[in-house]
């Protein structure tokens, strides 16, 4: 079964994608990125790391034939780890006046996507984990300022969006989530197994069109008819419910 | 001359006191220093991962232990270990070490329960084989709740620790051990400069050479800390695993101060953030906060509960295959706990007994199955009026008419047996030993 169907993420729209500490979305992020670079050779990919390392994702793209380094080479993947472009959020020596922001990664984005407007190609940005910059002290002012003038920008660019958020409260919607679900076009939400870890099963995933698209292509998945997925070294491989390899 | 070569892999050195796990790219794990805890994480600890331990129960210091076994390991197999505590010498002098290669404990008090509790595993094995057992089941595996401790081919990498024997003071004092006070004179908060501290210590070691450099904190969040924020917390621990990855050679493992561990003080949702933050994440929840679940588990001291795990190269953490504890290769995930015995710490599978929680093995019926009987016939005796001579056959009468008579009856009748007591069927087992404790008496304990 092909899981996500290549056309969910479209130019100039926003993909979010939702999950909890039991069942990392991860593997739905190095898919859609090896899809995306696979599909034409022109395609672009702006990766803004928050979590993940570039040696991890260099290894896993490996086994899955997508060869990391040469893209970088080329140009057409650009790899920038967030942290070492912002100021820490509470730095003791400065006045409290002078709040770090994330601007600097805007611009270094708006940038990239200038350089690339040129060309033809289709280009994919992606924000692996919003949550974090929340935890480690942004604030929510800035952060959901931070994901307006994105996400406005890259529909502006023509370019897809995908911004991963981790739900920590399944109960609560928090209000990075509550504005992502305003403007995406998608909702991908990675859920765990509510009877918890199993070898056969790693979790399942549910798709909610979202405010951002008015006509929906992709038929939506609800939560009770979650497709569920299996995680191996390298792969996943989706099946429908009930369609597991223990079940048949 | 023959043109064909023999394809031969280059031999690769590993690390001290590393192994690799297989796989296309080859990953290098360490130990712990407890085998049940290698074997949740998928083999040990791969370098360039964290792992955090959370021990919410404010009585006991199980996290404070793992970090003890997790220097004492890297002492043992010739690493180099930096300790960032004010109390760095002190906490490393009480760790454990090999049996017969260190001092003993002082002030220990062999007791004869805690030599039974010990020599629990070589009494039951003796104990079954005076047992007849039928031929079909004979020839079965016994059941195996933990992982085998280290075996002649493991021991480098997992040495066997005791925890009445205590570090050799020479050891303690070798260059092999880095400390890093928390506490400084400067305004500026002890997380961002350890973060530097961290990062030059990390500069500082040859990459070229095969040393691993273990970076321990025993109690992060502890007062010496100074007042720490949750955001502070999280931004420390997202920095210092970004650190810890750019660096091949170095692992790490934290422990949180026992009152930073629930989501009391974080908000909601704060344990899940900590899973996240780190590359592994296990908690141990200890019985002490709750009697009914000790009464309940009488051999396990506290459950544990897996947040994350690592998986530094693959999407599928290591431990999800290889993990016997865990179980996840054949079903769903076994529940775990742990129990801390005289000598070492187990983490192990944890089972209801059979009917339902009772630990010893047996063939009478339990005290407390007799004492529940009992209380029952107490129950009935209380509620019926004496001489009522119904025969217990007919408890219960009900009477439905259906459609086609006026009035729908129902009449229920309810009697039952009259207040004879009934012998129980079972043999009464032996009354347990008792031990009172009386505050107002003069002899405190009764017997």
């Amino acid at each position: 079964m092909s899981f996500p169907s290549s056309g969910l993420l479209s130019r100039g729209e926003l993909l979010v994608l939702t999950d909890e500490v039991s069942s990392p979305a991860e593997f739905l992020i190095h898919r859609i990125l090896s899809t995306h670079l696979k599909e034409a050779n022109e395609s672009k990919c702006l990766f803004l790391s928050v979590s993940e390392s570039l040696t991890r994702l260099r290894a896993i793209a490996g086994k899955s034939n997508l060869n990391l380094p040469q893209y970088i080479q080329s140009g057409s993947f650009h790899f920038v780890d967030v942290a070492s472009q912002i100021d820490p959020p509470v730095k003791i020596e400065t006045s409290f006046n002078q709040q770090p922001s994330l601007k600097p990664i805007f611009e270094l984005t708006k940038q990239k996507l200038s350089g690339w407007s040129g060309t033809e190609s289709s280009v994919l940005v992606i924000l692996d984990d919003i949550s974090t910059l929340e935890w480690i002290g942004y604030s929510i002012t800035d952060l959901l300022r931070f994901i307006r003038v994105l996400s406005a920008f890259c529909r502006k660019a023509n370019a897809s969006l995908l911004i991963r958020h981790h739900i920590v409260t399944p109960s609560e919607p928090d209000d990075i989530l509550r504005l992502l679900r305003q403007l995406c076009a998608y909702h991908l939400e990675v859920l765990p197994l509510s009877t918890g870890r199993s070898g056969s099963v790693s979790g399942q995933v549910a798709l909610h069109p979202g405010p951002g698209i008015t006509q929906p292509v992709h038929r939506p998945i609800t939560r009770k008819l979650a497709v569920q997925y299996r995680l191996t070294d390298t792969n996943v491989v989706f099946f429908e419910r009930g369609t597991g390899n223990t079940v048949l | 001359m023959s043109s064909f070569k023999r394809k031969t892999s280059s031999h690769v050195t590993n690390p001290i006191g590393t192994r690799v796990i297989p796989g296309p790219v080859s990953t290098f794990i360490t130990s712990s220093g407890v085998p049940s805890l290698d074997d949740i994480l998928g083999g040990g600890l791969p370098l360039t991962c964290s792992l955090l331990v959370l021990a919410s129960d404010l009585h006991t210091a199980y996290g404070e232990l793992i970090q003890k076994y997790f220097i004492a390991q890297g002492l043992a197999c010739g690493q180099t270990v930096c300790v960032l505590d004010d109390d760095a010498q002190q906490f490393v002098s009480e760790c454990m070490w090999m049996p017969g290669q260190g001092a003993q404990v002082q002030n220990f008090v062999p007791s004869t329960n805690d030599h039974i509790d010990d020599e629990e595993d070589e009494s039951s094995k003796s104990h079954d084989a005076k047992i007849k057992i039928a031929w079909r089941y004979e020839q079965m595996k016994q059941f195996q709740t933990t992982v085998s401790s280290a075996s002649q081919s493991n021991e480098d990498f997992c040495k066997v620790f005791d925890l009445t024997s205590r570090i050799p003071s020479d050891i303690v004092n070798s260059s092999q051990l880095v400390s890093v006070n928390v506490t400084t004179n400067t305004d500026e908060l002890p997380t961002r400069r350890l973060l530097r501290s961290i990062e030059e210590i990390l500069k500082q070691e040859d990459p070229t050479s095969y040393k691993p450099i273990r970076i321990c904190i025993p109690t992060l969040g502890s007062p010496q800390w100074g007042d720490v924020q949750p955001q502070e917390l999280c931004y420390f621990l997202h920095t210092l695993r970004s650190i810890i990855r750019r660096h091949p050679h170095a692992c790490l493992s934290i422990s949180l101060a026992p009152h930073l561990c629930t989501d009391a003080w974080g908000g909601p949702g704060w344990t899940q953030k900590l899973g996240w933050l780190s590359d592994a994440c296990v908690s141990l929840t200890a019985f002490t906060t709750n009697p009914s679940l000790s009464a309940l588990f009488p051999s396990h001291h506290g459950f544990v509960h897996i947040h994350s795990l690592p998986a530094p190269h693959t999407l599928l953490s290591p431990s999800d295959k290889f993990s016997s504890l865990r179980g996840l290769s054949s079903s769903g995930e076994n529940n775990l706990a742990f129990k801390c015995m005289r000598k070492r710490l187990i983490f192990e599978t944890l089972h209801l007994d059979v009917e339902g929680g009772v630990g010893e093995r047996r063939t009478t019926p339990s005290t407390t199955a007799t004492v529940i009987e009992e209380s029952t016939h107490a129950q009935h005796q209380h509620f019926h009026p004496p001489g009522n001579s119904i025969p217990s056959e007919a408890l219960a009468k009900v009477e439905v008419q259906l459609e086609g008579v006026r009035e729908q009856e129902t009449k229920v009748e309810v009697q039952e047996q009259p207040a004879v007591p009934r012998p129980s069927a079972f043999k009464k087992a032996k009354p347990k030993k008792k031990v009172a404790f009386h505050s107002d008496r003069p002899d405190l304990y009764d017997f």
